[in-house]
């Protein structure tokens, strides 16, 4: 009730000022933003198509950040909810997507818009995540091209457990089943999806199987770090790489085009930012929003990497 | 918060020496509140402590296990991961093999409390440094913790025991919070009047001074250690309540935070000097301070500079007052 009569104050005050008076009549002027770990350039990237968008509409987004610990996330939810926030958009933390989160939002009665995982048990109003199986057929598919159909392939998974180090799995398997040529020789699961992770991983796989010849990260910072060990151990000539998510980084690594990460898959993370917001917009006025909405990932070569530096999706 | 600042009295009363030591955490920690009541509106509310309170169940926990270790001259780096095992064993004997709750709780403190006692005769039979002896241990946890599952989580605990962490009786105590104060007031007590926990403080005094006087070092190290690992067993327990699933990954550098947590209370490092009350003022500046920073929308960025900002001004505080006191 408090709550009720200090937002109706709040509203009346942005009313009166011309600038703000925008976002009055969305029915949000507060949006709680929790995300695992800003040091991901993916993460950082929604957070900043929100923080955006938001803005221009008048919407305040208040962030915080996990580090990647669930109980940690679960505190910064109560904090947020304290702060009055009038939709939470949750990007859980850690593979074991907390439900707990969900159910306190819930118990305040405001929208919940899930951004790349989904607690199971406690949906939100709807979630919005990238595309996996296909983008991930398609880099794999990709390489495998250049690599004439044939080769010893290694793939360095994700956070082991966490839907899109399943997915894009899934979707790269279903790329190497098509060509009998390829032999899947090993795969190894990173805990933080990290280039130092991919480094590591690659240079120890390259040391039991040096004719490797096909590498598929399923992160860029594991693909980056897995063509730096490619090229310390000498076999850039040789090998081919392939990543995902299409980090800034990444991206400038590929039009610069000079190491053996030649290919990755583009996500649309501002975009999924303005979508969040605009989902969390619609719920709070009893509008209704798919269940699952899913924007695809681009694949992206050296050719086409420019456009994307220039602005992400 | 009525509890803490009741407890302080009643110490304040006895056993005036006791305190002296946890005075500029005091200060500091009033100093903060004041500060986030003026600051932000929703700080100074009944339903924020009562966040408070719930969000520093887990550490609190640990950082009392952590007080004896330090107390007695020693560290544990292994809190965190036995944390994560306790956590793992709980999951898998409650869901996977389907004992009843009351067992799989068992089981997690028994597996916890081995992981302890372990590390302590590595350190009093085998004469490893407790800094090596519990790094190790941290690594064996941890590999135990991820081996239970291959790495992924469990969920699926029974309704009860989530709603353990959430429902609220008498209109503030969660269980979890009960079990965090009775584990405060014990700690405490045991501390002050009982002669075994004056024996920490004569062992991290001079562990050799301690043996001629009498105390049996060697047993009383093992058993500082054995349970600072049941408690980091048991926050894992209430850490699973909290989050309704129970993860390997979980409490990845909480020792880190638990140590921060006793030497901002004011317990030396180099043992012999401290106490519960300290910390307990150690783990609230913790939990104010991040709730706070949060109330206050500060970026995550700079809440990292200034908690890291806060433990060096704890600790060249207590410098100095050494050097003065010299």
């Amino acid at each position: 009730m408090k709550l009720g009569i200090k937002s109706a104050l709040a509203a009346a005050a942005l009313a009166t000022t011309a600038g703000a008076a925008s976002a009055e009549g969305l029915g949000i002027e507060k949006i709680g933003l929790a995300v695992p770990n800003l040091q991901a350039d993916f993460f950082n990237q929604i957070k900043l198509g929100v923080e955006g968008y938001a803005g221009k509409l008048g919407i305040e987004v208040i962030v915080v950040d996990a580090k990647n610990d669930t109980a940690t996330q679960v505190s910064q939810v109560q904090d947020l909810l304290t702060q009055g926030i009038d939709a939470f958009i949750y990007i859980p933390a850690g593979a074991a997507a907390a439900a707990v989160p969900t159910r306190l939002a819930r118990a305040e009665g405001i929208p919940v818009i899930n951004v790349d995982r989904e607690p199971e048990g406690a949906p939100g109003d709807t979630v919005i995540y990238g595309e996996n199986v296909v983008s991930a057929y398609q880099v794999c598919d990709h390489i495998i091209g250049l690599a004439g159909g044939e080769g010893k392939m290694v793939v360095i998974h994700g956070q082991k457990g966490t839907t899109p180090e399943v997915q894009r799995f899934e979707g790269c398997k279903m790329a190497i089943d098509e060509n009998p040529g390829v032999e899947l020789v090993a795969q190894q699961w990173s805990q933080q999806w990290s280039p130092d992770e991919g480094f590591q991983i690659a240079q120890n796989m390259l040391q039991a199987n040096p004719d490797i010849k096909l590498i598929f990260g399923q992160a860029d910072g594991l693909a980056m770090g897995a063509a730096k060990a490619v090229e310390v151990a000498g076999l850039a000539d040789q090998v081919i790489v392939g990543g995902y998510d299409g980090d800034g980084a990444a991206l400038e690594s590929l039009v610069a085009c000079d190491t053996p990460f030649i290919v990755t898959a583009t996500q649309s993370t501002q975009a999924m930012g303005v979508l969040a917001v605009n989902s969390a917009i619609a719920v709070a006025n009893d509008a209704s929003v798919p269940a699952r909405q899913i924007p695809n990932a681009v694949l992206t070569t050296c050719d086409d990497a420019a456009q994307f530096v220039a602005k992400h999706p | 918060m009525t509890t803490l600042n009741g407890s302080e009295r009643k110490t304040n009363l006895s056993d005036f020496f006791s305190l002296s030591g946890a005075t500029g955490p005091l200060i500091g920690l009033l100093v903060l509140c004041a500060f986030l009541s003026f600051a932000t509106d929703s700080f100074f509310s009944f339903r924020n402590f009562l966040n408070i309170a719930d969000q520093i169940t887990v550490l609190g926990i640990m950082a009392v296990g952590m007080t004896f270790v330090i107390l007695i001259g020693g560290i544990d780096l292994s809190v965190g991961s036995i944390l994560a095992l306790s956590m793992m064993v709980l999951g898998y004997l409650n869901v996977e093999a389907g004992y009843p709750m009351g067992v799989a709780i068992i089981g997690a403190l028994l597996a916890s409390a081995v992981a302890g006692a372990v590390s302590g005769l590595l350190i009093t039979e085998f004469r490893v440094p407790a800094f090596i002896a519990t790094l190790a241990m941290m690594s064996i946890a941890r590999g135990l913790a991820n081996m239970i599952t291959n790495g992924s989580q469990i969920i699926g605990f029974p309704t009860w025991f989530n709603l353990g962490a959430i429902i609220r009786h008498f209109g503030f105590l969660t269980i979890t919070v009960a079990v965090m104060i009775t584990v405060f007031v014990v700690a405490t007590l045991f501390l002050r009047f009982r002669q075994e926990g004056r024996a920490l403080y004569a062992i991290g005094g001079n562990p050799e001074v301690a043996r001629l006087a009498g105390i049996n070092v060697r047993l009383t190290t093992i058993m500082v250690y054995m349970v600072c690992a049941l408690l980091s067993g048991l926050a894992g327990i209430l850490l699973a309540a909290r989050l309704d699933s129970v993860q390997p990954s979980s409490g990845v550098a909480y020792e880190l935070d638990a140590i921060a947590a006793v030497v901002i209370g004011g317990t030396s490092l180099s043992g012999g000097t401290g106490g519960i009350v300290g910390t307990i003022i150690g783990v609230l500046i913790i939990g104010v301070l991040r709730n706070g920073l949060n109330l206050l929308s500060v970026s995550p960025f700079l809440q990292a500079v200034i908690i890291g900002l806060v433990i060096v001004l704890a600790v060249a505080a207590e410098t100095f007052k050494h050097r003065n006191a010299r």
